[in-house]
């Protein structure tokens, strides 16, 4: 620990302040210049945030394009001048231009699956909590992380610039099958969009395996004196399954990602065979299409949980925080997240029944599947157990928690229906599928986004949000997603097909236009709730009350270093720890939390309890941690 | 119309100024250091919202439902004989969640109501409890080895082997449309393959004339079935993935190129019944595409029609088979023309066969 210590005091220029100004005392961040401290910045607080406000602004383009395609499903049949006016050709007349409206979809799934919900969730969190609160100075490697968001931010350009070639963005859906993936001549979307998307995913891919396998280093190596793998919390648990998750999935999307370009660009035939298109026979031969849907689902299928399991981890620690109650089952909590991250490798095909795949490995991944649901419901019913007797704070972060835990069980029980593969055969492809993966994936993870913000904020930014914007912007945001989500259960059980420009071709599907306008108000209606966030987020940076050094009174470590920790999170030694991190309102203790750094010894006790005997084991003396900034001199005079 | 202009207009405009004020409010509430808010506890407020949230969403999702039953034609009045075993299951999946998503969800906002912050509350240190643990593993991991074991079942009722005396009718997809094919008088398909395409001469399927089994294939676009007959789909694409969709017979299959897929199901409910049924005389079957394949995605429509065997029967004798009509399109006097150009390679001679490798 020591050597380590040493090492990041000796081995990085970012600690130090080279220009030797010790002699006297002053506010200003000294050991940076604007470009290594936000730009390629190595501190991973920074690097936290660059990730953060890449998928915020990620997110606003993804959300900003469902307004354009939900204002056409309500009205199929309307023009609407304006859509002209900003989208050109892709709107002739003020109607969306049905390929186009394909590319929306596409790129709406792209940006909010991948950018906003892997990246923005993951990155953000990994990157800013696992150092702080396992004790590091760092990630292992502060280098490699900033590639990391660089190649993020390279792939988010990449897939941006796609919407300003002249055939328009990527437009296969996200899960981009070929062949009409493969083939310019099926599609406009299918052209350079594709190959642009192809590009940018790989960069996606190169970000997340190296931020992955920092992760998972840092979690192995760097945790501080008294941190065992038991004591971690919930969080660091989550991000850290998730990126073993990610090292070992997002490999087969490369590979997919390959073979589909070689199958674009050079003629080969890996997923291609007997195709006669656009009155032209193609040479391809032998190929299948199924090959790549099994690659594609075997990442496709983690990345779900990789999008979701870094929300569970977060909404642990908020539920048990602001419950002042230990989360139910910590290692119930653990096993479940375990099983799930194993299970997730083996259930891809459950998206596949009725591909054409032999019935036969439908039967396994049905069994497989449906497994999965044991380990979640673990996790759902010890949430609520959580909240029992508890003493429940409402922060703004805990009600997103606490919608989280509700969108995970209404949306998450609908995989009983589309992981059995009898019912996949009718409820595939309909809006069934959309209400589930939107409830459980998209909003469950948004929520564990937005909490884990709305939680941390105060450690990112020294400053409070302001709670009753934030009310607001949860009541609103809450209504509304169930408003949207739910009654697309209704659409999926009237048959109605997803990726549909239009449901005016089928008798059994026009039924549901007015439904479809109550969902887009409702949607509206939830995006004016983002831009109150929107505000809240921005302006709280700027404007925003000072944040005490521990606002929601919690154990973790990172409350422990100071309002606005410099590169290196401590002044002075690094924190010990001596229990899990979950000792809230325990019987005994006057406080109702007992940080994870104070040794039983030092814990204030209620009159007449006896408190328990110090184990006689040989530990530093705890540091007082004196509430300044962070500054270079407290280190050197240290290591001198 | 334009009167909803206006509206849409007035509507905009009580917006704006709504907006408006409320900026105002807050810049003067601002301004003079007043919190208009100041006696608003929090969390009540937001313990109430929670359990007005629980309550009113239950009554929205249970008369909301009630709306929209009528429509429910994907899990109600199955017209198949499989489609019957399927809506049972769904149903019965439906009712164990109802009662899971109703009970969890009220647990959940209940206890957030009932154990909000308070003076001199103190939360139960209850870290864990192995019984409780257990009941929450044991419990799921049954109820979900009960569904499994039902849906491995139908599934494989589903998907075994048609039976011998299907009738077997081609799906044939491309952007985007179907065509449908009849084995004609032989029961057996001529050989296709997309080598043989050449729209000029109307051969969109890719017939290969040397083949003499395909002289009497009947090529519609509407779907004629017999009632209580087994059907067999043979599903192919000649460009991107499509998937065959008859959704009132809870058939799905994608049509893959290079891989004909098949299904098979027995309709039992002609048309007529249905309509009947539903009391709507203009009713009809629909069979769709329900895998993104491109523009023209939303639009793949056919009319499926289900009738007495005789009706079937009769209709299917009035139907030419495809290669008189072409020849008579073309001028052909007699034998068999491939006019695209190309050799057929003896490997894919077999569709069948290559199916059984890719699989």
């Amino acid at each position: 620990m020591a050597e380590i210590t040493e090492k990041l005091h000796s081995g990085s220029t970012a600690f130090h302040d080279e220009v030797g100004d010790h002699g006297h005392h002053d506010d200003h961040h000294h050991d940076d210049n604007f470009i290594t401290k936000y730009i390629f910045s190595t501190d991973h607080k920074m690097i936290a945030k660059q990730f953060l406000i890449t998928g915020i602004l990620s997110g606003i383009v993804g959300i900003a394009l469902s307004g354009l395609f939900r204002l056409q499903l309500a009205y199929p049949d309307t023009a609407f001048p304006f859509l002209e006016s900003i989208l050109g050709k892709w709107a002739p007349g003020g109607n969306l231009d049905p390929s186009f409206y394909l590319s929306l979809v596409t790129m709406h799934g792209t940006i909010m699956v991948f950018f906003v919900l892997t990246a923005g969730l993951s990155g953000t969190f990994s990157n800013f909590l696992i150092p702080l609160q396992v004790g590091a100075r760092d990630m292992a490697s502060g280098f490699m992380n900033m590639l990391s968001y660089w190649f993020f931010f390279a792939s988010t350009v990449v897939m941006f610039s796609s919407f300003f070639v002249e055939t328009g963005p990527a437009g296969g859906g996200w899960t981009i099958y070929p062949p009409l993936s493969a083939l310019p001549q099926a599609m406009p979307g299918s052209g350079m969009g594709m190959t642009l998307w192809i590009v940018a995913m790989v960069f996606f891919i190169v970000s997340g395996l190296l931020g992955g396998i920092n992760y998972v280093t840092t979690v192995l190596n760097l945790r501080t004196q008294g941190m065992s793998m038991d004591r971690l919390p919930l969080s660091i648990w989550a991000f850290f399954l998730t990126a073993i998750i990610v090292v070992l999935s997002f490999p087969v999307l490369f590979a997919a990602c390959l073979l589909l370009t070689f199958d674009r660009l050079m003629g080969t035939s890996f997923y291609l065979s007997d195709i006669y298109i656009a009155g032209e026979l193609l040479h391809h031969a032998g190929g299948s299409p199924v090959l790549f849907q099994h690659l594609f689902w075997f990442l496709g299928h983690p990345e779900v949980y990789i999008v979701l399991l870094p929300a569970l981890g977060i909404s642990s620690e908020v539920i048990s925080i602001n419950s002042r109650k230990p989360i139910f089952g910590y290692k119930a909590m653990i096993g479940s997240m375990v099983g799930i991250a194993v299970l997730s490798f083996i259930v891809w095909a459950h998206h596949m029944f009725v591909t054409g795949m032999n019935p036969f490995l439908g039967t396994v991944f049905m069994l497989f599947t449906l497994i999965i649901a044991v380990p979640s419901a673990i996790k759902a019913f010890n949430y609520i157990t959580t909240l029992w007797r508890g003493n429940i704070r409402f922060t703004t972060a805990m009600l997103f928690a606490i919608g989280l835990v509700s969108f995970f069980i209404t949306g998450g029980i609908t995989g009983i229906f589309l992981g059995n593969a009898a019912l996949d055969i009718p409820l595939h492809d309909t809006y069934f599928v959309i209400a589930h993966f939107h409830l459980v994936m998209g909003s469950a993870a948004a929520f564990g986004l937005f909490a884990g913000v709305y939680h941390w904020f105060p450690k990112m930014y020294g400053k409070m949000m302001n709670p009753r914007l934030g009310y607001i912007h949860f009541w609103m945001t809450f209504i509304s997603l169930y408003c949207v989500f739910f009654p697309m259960h209704f659409m999926g059980m009237g048959g109605v097909a997803r990726h549909y420009y239009a449901f005016t071709a089928f008798d059994f599907m026009s039924g549901f236009v007015d439904l479809q306008k109550f969902i887009t108000f409702s949607a509206y209606f939830g995006m004016v709730g983002q831009l109150i966030f929107l505000y809240n987020f921005f302006g709280s940076i700027f404007w925003g009350k000072k944040a005490p050094l521990n606002p929601w009174k919690a154990n973790t470590l990172e409350w422990t270093t100071p309002i606005n920790p410099g590169h290196g999170n401590w002044v002075g030694a690094i924190p010990a720890v001596y229990r899990w991190p979950y000792d809230y309102s325990k019987p005994g203790l006057k406080e109702d939390y007992a940080p994870q750094h104070i040794p039983d010894e030092e814990l204030e006790y209620e009159e007449g309890f006896q408190p328990p005997r110090p184990v006689p084991i040989e530990r530093p003396a705890p540091k007082k941690k004196p509430e300044v900034e962070p500054s270079s001199e407290a280190e050197t005079k240290e290591e001198a | 119309m334009e009167s909803q202009t206006l509206v849409n207009l007035i509507i905009f405009l009580l917006g704006f100024v709504f907006i408006l004020v409320l900026v105002n409010m807050v810049l003067v509430f601002r301004l003079k250091d007043i919190d208009p808010f100041r006696k608003w506890n929090p969390t009540t407020i937001n313990a109430t919202l929670f359990m007005l949230f629980l309550i009113f969403g239950l009554i929205a999702a249970y008369v909301s439902t009630g709306n929209y039953e009528h429509l429910f034609s994907l899990v109600n009045d199955p017209a198949s004989l499989h489609g019957v075993e399927i809506d049972k299951m769904f149903w019965n999946t439906m009712y164990v969640t109802i009662l899971v998503v109703v009970l969890t969800n009220s647990l959940l906002f209940y206890y957030a109501f009932r154990y909000r912050q308070r003076e001199g509350q103190k939360a139960l240190y209850y870290p864990h409890n192995n019984k409780l643990e257990l009941i929450w593993t044991i419990v799921p991991a049954v109820v979900m080895t009960i569904l499994i074991a039902s849906g491995v079942q139908t599934w494989h009722d589903v998907m075994q082997e048609a039976p011998e005396d299907a009738i077997e009718i081609e799906f044939y997809a491309r952007q985007f449309d179907w065509t449908i094919r009849y084995q004609g008088e032989d029961k057996t398909f001529g050989q296709t393959h997309v080598k043989y395409i050449d729209p000029d001469m109307g051969n969109q399927l890719g017939f290969n004339f040397e083949d003499q089994a395909g002289h009497d294939d009947v090529v519609v676009t509407e779907i004629h079935v017999p009632v209580n007959t087994p059907i067999k789909m043979n599903i192919r694409s000649q460009d991107v993935l499509h998937s065959a969709t008859l959704a009132h017979f809870r058939v799905k299959m994608d049509a893959v190129p290079g891989m004909p897929t098949s299904f098979w199901f027995v309709p039992t409910v002609t048309t007529k019944q249905m309509r009947e049924k539903k009391n709507n005389p203009d009713f009809d079957y629909e069979m769709s595409c329900q895998q993104i394949c491109g523009g023209g995605h939303w639009n793949m429509r056919r009319v499926l029609i289900v009738e007495t065997q005789e009706e079937y029967e009769e209709w299917l004798n009035k139907q030419t088979p495809f290669y008189a009509s072409y020849k008579e399109m073309n001028g052909i006097e007699d034998g068999s023309t491939n006019t695209a150009s190309e050799e057929v390679p003896e490997t894919t001679a077999n569709e069948d066969e290559l199916a059984a490798v890719v699989n």
